[in-house]
């Protein structure tokens, strides 16, 4: 669906993309996860066919999209990271008006409408003014609205960013859902759940590279051990030198987190040292690991 | 192309709608109480023996120049605020040109809208001023093709400066140094040769100045082949031009 190599977005003396090889197949879920400012929505605009490419190919559905880009978008769904709905027009009009951006005759448009509305559960908020929605509910909309032309491919920059639990919980379900009927979705989040929940396959970029790619379990498995301790000592006492207990020890300002394949085999031992954390967490590795051993813990912005 | 042209202006429409009625004072009230107040009013202390009136009553001089501004004044309420919030505020353009529309579609759509606009603001005011009896030949029937043009030509321009400018306070601006001035200065309410002689040429180039002359010319009947080439020469030029810049503005601002 997508084949990118040596990709790369320049604007004036920035490098938002560096270089990235990838490529998407059709029916996957395919997510790009990293910091703020790491490329991903840049990569995404190119993708959508809205930015040109500064350098390497960009393959999208096949066709070239600085030649192509109206053929290419007439397959293609958008769910930006903002939501740009029309606050002037109601949640149907909405979706109709999109639909005659595609083209879509009348009848086709009215019967999607209802069809998607029912899909993002907004079926009886039809005639109500977008600015009366919930964020949830406004995300939900714009879904649907990049659905009108039933799109082979949906790019979702940050879909979940900004809502409340219960809303990105529904949000993955409607996801999911697409993802069954054979839609190929592709996503970024830095959100580590949903990138668990949703991704068939990811990269992690950081500073304009793609500093990691394979399944959520590959990630795990390849780069950190398979259980994390966390261990957390009262700020006056610092923290004691433990770093020969595990695989992999990362001492923080009055926290460290130690990577073993057997995490309470690591407690016992420092119990054994007569040493008593204020709190000791056993946890199985997650992606967020992954993330942070690979993207560092800096802040970025 | 025309499908795509046809459903941004559409899409317009769709959102006219609902707020129609908050545009009628400054569509159709706005004209005619200047209308009323100038032409009809103020007319009664303006003495028709003046030669540079050539002989007009004062409504018969100023309702097709009102003709020509309420076209500008039409097309730029399509094309300042709701163009910065398309690009800036609201972001619906990006909504539109991640569809198969592109760039010069859309804007060329909003441009046709703002035509939509004019077409029915200055059919609407020819009518009024026709029932008060402030055009004297049979021409005048062509006036408010005159005026879309000229509405037109503002459109593209106002629209192109819209996409370019650097932050909304330019908005206020391009009303308060760009369209009041040219609403008092372009031979609307008084003929230009009025204006202090240095300052004659400069009417000569805004864009007002054309298309209040055009509608003038056809409201009285005084048409000449050559002023009248020139004036839709230089409207068609200034729509033209002020399209190809709107597009490169909102390009650079959409497809970065």
């Amino acid at each position: 669906m997508i084949e990118a190599q040596g990709l790369t977005k320049r604007y004036d003396e920035v490098v938002a993309v560096d270089g990235i090889d990838f490529a998407v197949e059709r029916g996957e879920t395919f997510g790009f996860l990293g910091p703020n400012g790491a490329g991903k929505s840049s990569t995404m605009r190119m993708i959508g066919t809205v930015s040109p490419v500064s350098g390497g190919t960009l393959r999208v559905l096949g066709r070239d999209p600085q030649a192509d880009g109206p053929a290419i978008r007439q397959r293609l769904g958008v769910v930006p990271q903002e939501d740009n709905l029309d606050l002037e027009l109601n949640v149907g009009e909405n979706l109709q008006v999109y639909g005659r951006f595609f083209g879509l005759p009348r009848d086709v448009i009215a019967r999607r409408t209802s069809e998607l509305l029912d899909f993002v559960q907004l079926a009886d908020r039809r005639d109500a003014k977008v600015d009366s929605l919930s964020g949830g509910m406004k995300r939900r909309l714009t879904i649907a609205r990049a659905l009108v032309a039933t799109p082979e491919l949906l790019l979702l920059d940050e879909p979940t960013t900004g809502l409340d639990p219960q809303a990105r919980h529904a949000l993955w379900d409607r996801l999911y859902r697409l993802k069954q009927e054979g839609v190929t979705l592709v996503l970024t989040t830095h959100y580590m759940d949903e990138a668990e929940q949703l991704c068939d396959r990811l990269v992690i970029m950081d500073r304009a590279k793609i500093v990691a790619e394979g399944s959520p379990r590959e990630l795990i498995d390849r780069h950190v051990e398979r259980e994390m301790v966390e261990l957390r000592f009262g700020t006056q006492n610092g923290v004691p030198p433990l770093g020969d207990l595990g695989d992999h020890v990362e001492v923080l300002q009055d926290r460290i987190v130690i990577g073993a394949a057997d995490g309470d085999a690591v407690v016992d031992a420092v119990h054994a040292r007569g040493l008593r954390p204020d709190t000791v967490l056993v946890r199985r590795a997650t992606l967020e690991d992954v993330f942070l051993r690979l993207t560092g813990r800096t802040l970025v912005d | 192309m025309a499908g795509r042209v046809v459903a941004v202006v559409g899409w317009h429409a769709q959102a006219y709608r609902r707020m129609w009625f908050g545009t009628m004072t400054v569509t159709f009230l706005n004209p005619i109480f200047f209308l009323l107040a100038m032409g009809v009013m103020l007319g009664t202390l303006v003495d028709r023996s003046n030669p540079d009136l050539d002989g007009l009553s004062y409504l018969e001089f100023v309702a097709p120049a009102l003709l020509a501004t309420t076209a500008m004044q039409t097309a730029a309420s399509v094309t300042t605020f709701p163009v910065r919030a398309g690009l800036k505020w609201w972001r619906t353009y990006h909504a539109v040109v991640a569809t198969p529309v592109r760039v010069h579609e859309l804007v060329t759509g909003v441009v046709a809208w703002a035509g939509v606009r004019v077409g029915v603001a200055v059919t609407v005011f020819a009518l009024v001023a026709a029932v008060a009896g402030a055009f004297v030949s049979p021409l005048a029937v062509l006036a408010p093709f005159a005026a879309l043009l000229c509405g037109l030509a503002f459109a593209a321009v106002i629209a192109a400066l819209s996409a370019w400018m650097k932050s909304d306070q330019y908005l206020a601006a391009t009303y308060r140094f760009g369209l009041v001035p040219l609403f008092l200065f372009s031979g609307t309410f008084f003929p230009i040769s009025q204006l202090p002689a240095w300052l004659e040429p400069l009417a000569w180039a805004t864009p007002l100045w054309h298309g209040v002359e055009l509608c003038r010319d056809l409201a009285t009947g005084d048409v000449a082949a050559g002023a009248t080439a020139l004036h839709v020469g230089y409207l068609v030029v200034l729509v033209l031009v002020g399209l190809a810049i709107a597009v490169r503005g909102c390009g650079r601002e959409l497809e970065r």
